[in-house]
């Protein structure tokens, strides 16, 4: 069969910088091809250089040739009937893919417009039944984005793409932005419109899980160029470059394996709750009669899906939020007992680390200037010695010296990250707080970070709340795992216990919801759709 | 909607309140009495006596301001002591004049902005980036008496096409065509600045608009960039506009006793000007007190169709 979509000697430049180099992709009837790679691998500019979206500063050439017609370099007007009619585009951000101040299914119905459908009222019967078709109530055509959460968003985005009936869909990270049991659902609602529909995905992903569960071929891209093109399985079981076999070593699995026990439980807690309860005036508690405890030396995962109230307990962890009712123990002391040079005592045992390093760093200060600053600020020795302690620091996070002076724009992200932590561990603190420190980075940076966090934590042995939605990543770091869900623990235990012999039936939704890497499997554990118990 | 402007209605008595004492206290506290410009250079102090009993200037400063505030509330908004006649009647007369001024420069600057603003954002050629940019920042910059006069001087003495000032000798009812002349330099003249100022907000606010996601995915369903621009950006621009909108309104108000006087056009600002320079005291205080309300109302007036335009607002802001 030939192919519907071929992608032939694609280049695209920006100026000083060349985004996609000599890209031959070939998307065939009824298959979904997933292209994966990391940041800057020009995924994303080769979908937009497809569908003739790119800024006005980006020189294209190649061909790019849909059924037999060569659609690169179409006048505007043109090119605007092959939008949507016959390649539709979804993105990753469902929250900000509709426009926020009209109705979703004028929305839907605008593209109906677009493409010829002239009466009001033909538009909105079949936005009716578009909506109904991704799972959404056709009544609800008349609300307002913000009405909706992340996942009907992304089932209404869908909608839109396909309302003029395209036979190829480009799905660039379609659902990077949404929970695990989210993201199952949609996975599921897009294996039911590629087959209801017959069409052609092109799958721009960079979540292994997800290739596995949904691609029939790969191909793997880096720094603008493709590696390799094999099929799911193929990639999976032999990948032919090192740089494919590397991408998927790090990807972070569900697996039970042994870590040596740190507990002791002889010890007092850096951190104890009981009971404790957090509002928030007018909605349900963010947090609901909490107990647990965090053992000196211990690593403790906290997990759930957004709202869940992961942050929420961090912060009443490192006594940044007081709560409402419970006993908390800090330290063996009641944070909101003490006056302001206790406090001040106290938070010097506590370290922070943030989701995004980004922000997190001041962009004006060079890095030496940020990771002497707790230093400075608790007067640590003197000027030289905070200057050689910061520059050790940077040592143990595997930075050279020269990086200190440099500014957070001129570091990568894992970089970035790599200084938050040396921030964090600056006064060689007892409890560390760690808030999806690796979310925001690129699988084999990740792993490279997580590996970092694992030796820092057995040589300095301090206990660490460690918050993430991702449950292989706690997996490989916790040593106990707390499942939280709408402010509530579901379940507490051992890290290999809790996520891979789970016994609480969410736990298990969670668990069951992440896409295996491995596509064999992950094709024989999907069976039927998930439900998320009530 | 109702509801929303109830729940505002508290702080804007309270705001028109705290105006009304800074009103009153500020003009006691300027040099100069009335009494003293009423009687003459040289009155006896007897006379000046029986001028302050007569216009109640000696009464106690509270009881007079009760007095006036009653006023007020019951329009019945007292008398001119220099200019003479009764304020309600006076300031009807001009507050017609400026009203139909302000509402043509309004009209224009907002009617620039929306055909302007787009084009720039979209501007695909640098030259006509450039050019708006320059004539947008002449626009802004130069202050609206110089602008006035030259425009005064060009059109009306240099190539006599328009009158120079005035308002038409039949009033400026008898005849649309006739006052549309006299009305189009002094609106120009004052709309000119805000419509400006919005046009470059609107382009800029258009601008970053076009890098939002819904944008793409509108454009990459096939919708044609000209509805996006247009349509799909412009609605989500328009709140904040609006905002812009009814600052600069404003501005225009202030901007209305500069032009006023240019163009000789009878309005409040022309007399405003005579009643601060005669110390009118209660024609300058009345005018005071009407534009802080004007001010305070045209803001109320934005937020709600903010409100009415953001369905996060309305909602409850929830997003």
């Amino acid at each position: 069969m030939g192919a519907l979509l071929r992608i032939a000697n694609l280049n695209v430049r920006f100026p000083g910088a060349t985004a996609v180099e000599n890209v031959d992709l070939e998307l065939r009837r009824d298959e979904v091809l997933a292209v994966v790679g990391e940041s800057g691998s020009g995924k994303s500019v080769t979908a937009l250089a497809v569908m003739g979206l790119l800024p006005r500063s980006a020189a294209v050439s190649g061909s790019v040739v849909l059924d037999g017609r060569e659609i690169l370099g179409l006048p505007e007007d043109e090119l605007r009937r092959v939008r949507g009619a016959r390649i539709a585009l979804v993105f990753q951000e469902p929250s900000t893919a509709l426009n926020p101040v009209e109705r979703v299914g004028w929305q839907i119905g605008e593209v109906l417009r677009a493409h010829g459908v002239a009466s009001r009222r033909e538009r909105a019967a079949r936005t009716a039944g578009l909506l109904e078709q991704v799972g959404i109530p056709p009544e609800r055509a008349r609300d307002h984005p913000h009405r909706f959460s992340g996942g009907q968003k992304q089932r209404i985005v869908l909608a839109l793409a396909l309302a003029a009936d395209p036979d190829v869909l480009i799905a660039d990270e379609p659902t990077t932005a949404l929970d695990v049991t989210v993201q199952a659902e949609i996975l599921g609602l897009l294996r039911d419109l590629r087959r209801d529909r017959r069409l052609a995905v092109l799958l721009i992903t960079h979540n292994m899980g997800v290739v596995a569960d949904l691609a029939d071929r790969v191909a793997v891209m880096r720094d603008g160029r493709v590696l390799e093109t094999q099929d799911v399985e193929g990639l999976f079981s032999s990948p032919r470059t090192e740089y494919a076999e590397r991408l998927l070593a790090a990807v972070p699995r569900l697996e039970a394996h042994d870590r040596p026990t740190r507990l002791t439980k002889t010890d007092e807690p850096v951190f104890a709750a009981e009971n404790i309860v957090v509002d928030h005036p007018g909605r349900p508690a963010a947090l609901d009669r909490i107990t647990l405890s965090v053992a000196p030396g211990e690593v403790l995962g906290l997990v759930g899906e957004s709202g869940s109230g992961k942050t929420t307990l961090g912060r009443v962890a490192v006594g940044r939020l007081r709560a409402a009712s419970g006993t908390v123990r800090l330290f063996g002391r009641d944070p909101a007992g003490l006056g302001r040079a206790e406090l001040r005592a106290l938070r010097r045992r506590i370290g922070v680390v943030h989701q995004d390093p980004a922000a997190s760093l001041d962009p004006r200060r060079t890095v030496l200037d940020s990771v002497t600053e707790p230093l400075d600020v608790h007067g640590v020795g003197t000027r030289a010695e905070r200057v050689a302690r910061a520059h050790a620091l940077l040592d143990q996070v595997a930075l050279r010296p020269e990086h200190g002076d440099r500014l957070p724009r001129e570091l990568s992200g894992g970089q970035r990250q790599r200084v938050a932590l040396a921030r964090a561990l600056a006064l060689e603190p007892d409890l560390l707080l760690a808030d999806e420190p690796t979310s925001a980075l690129d699988v084999s940076v990740q792993a490279a970070v997580l590996d970092l966090f694992t030796e820092l934590q057995d040589r300095h042995g301090f206990a660490c709340v460690f918050i993430s939605h991702d449950l292989a990543v706690v997996n490989r770091v916790a040593d106990r795992v707390a499942v939280l869900r709408d402010g509530r623990l579901v379940e507490l235990g051992p890290a290999r216990d809790v996520l891979t012999r789970p016994s609480a039936l969410y736990t298990r939704t969670l668990v069951d919801s992440v896409p295996v890497p491995d596509p064999v499997a992950q094709r024989s554990r999907r069976g039927p759709d998930l439900e998320v118990p009530a | 909607m109702t509801s929303y402007l109830l729940r505002r209605l508290p702080s804007l008595a309270v705001v028109l309140a705290v105006s009304s004492v800074l009103v009153f206290g500020l003009l006691r506290l300027v040099p100069g009495d009335p009494a003293t410009t009423l009687a003459g250079s040289d009155a006896t102090p007897d006379t000046i006596a029986a001028i302050r009993h007569q216009l109640g200037l000696d009464q106690p400063v509270l009881s007079q301001y009760a007095h006036w505030l009653t006023g007020l509330v019951t329009f019945d908004l007292g008398r001119s002591y220099i200019i003479g006649g009764g304020i309600g009647p006076l300031i009807g007369g001009a507050l017609g004049n400026t009203l139909l001024l302000t509402a043509s420069a309004l009209l224009l600057a907002v009617l620039t902005a929306l055909v302007l603003g787009p084009l720039w954002a979209s501007a695909r050629r640098p030259w006509l980036d450039h050019l708006l940019t320059g004539v947008n920042t002449l626009a802004i910059a130069v202050p609206t008496f110089v602008l006035g006069v030259a425009l005064a001087l060009l059109f009306g003495v240099v190539v006599p096409v328009l009158p120079a000032g005035g308002v038409p000798r039949g009033g400026l009812l008898a005849d649309p065509g006739i006052t549309a002349q006299y009305l189009l330099m002094p609106a120009v003249c004052l709309g000119l600045p805000v419509g400006a100022v919005l046009t470059r907000y609107l382009a800029e606010s258009l601008r970053s608009e076009l890098a939002q996601p819904y944008v793409v995915t509108a454009l990459a369903a096939g919708v044609p960039r000209r509805r996006v621009l247009l349509r799909h950006a412009l609605r989500n621009v328009l709140p904040t506009s609006l905002t812009v909108l009814g600052l600069q309104t404003g501005a225009l108000l202030g901007g209305a006793v500069l032009v006023e006087f240019t163009f000789s056009w009878p309005g409040l600002g022309m007399l405003i000007e005579r009643a601060i320079t005669g110390r009118d005291y209660p024609v300058v205080q009345v005018l005071l007190m009407l534009s802080v309300t004007v001010f305070v109302v045209l803001q109320l007036l934005t937020d709600a169709a903010h409100a009415l335009l953001d369905p996060r607002i309305r909602l409850g802001g929830a997003r």
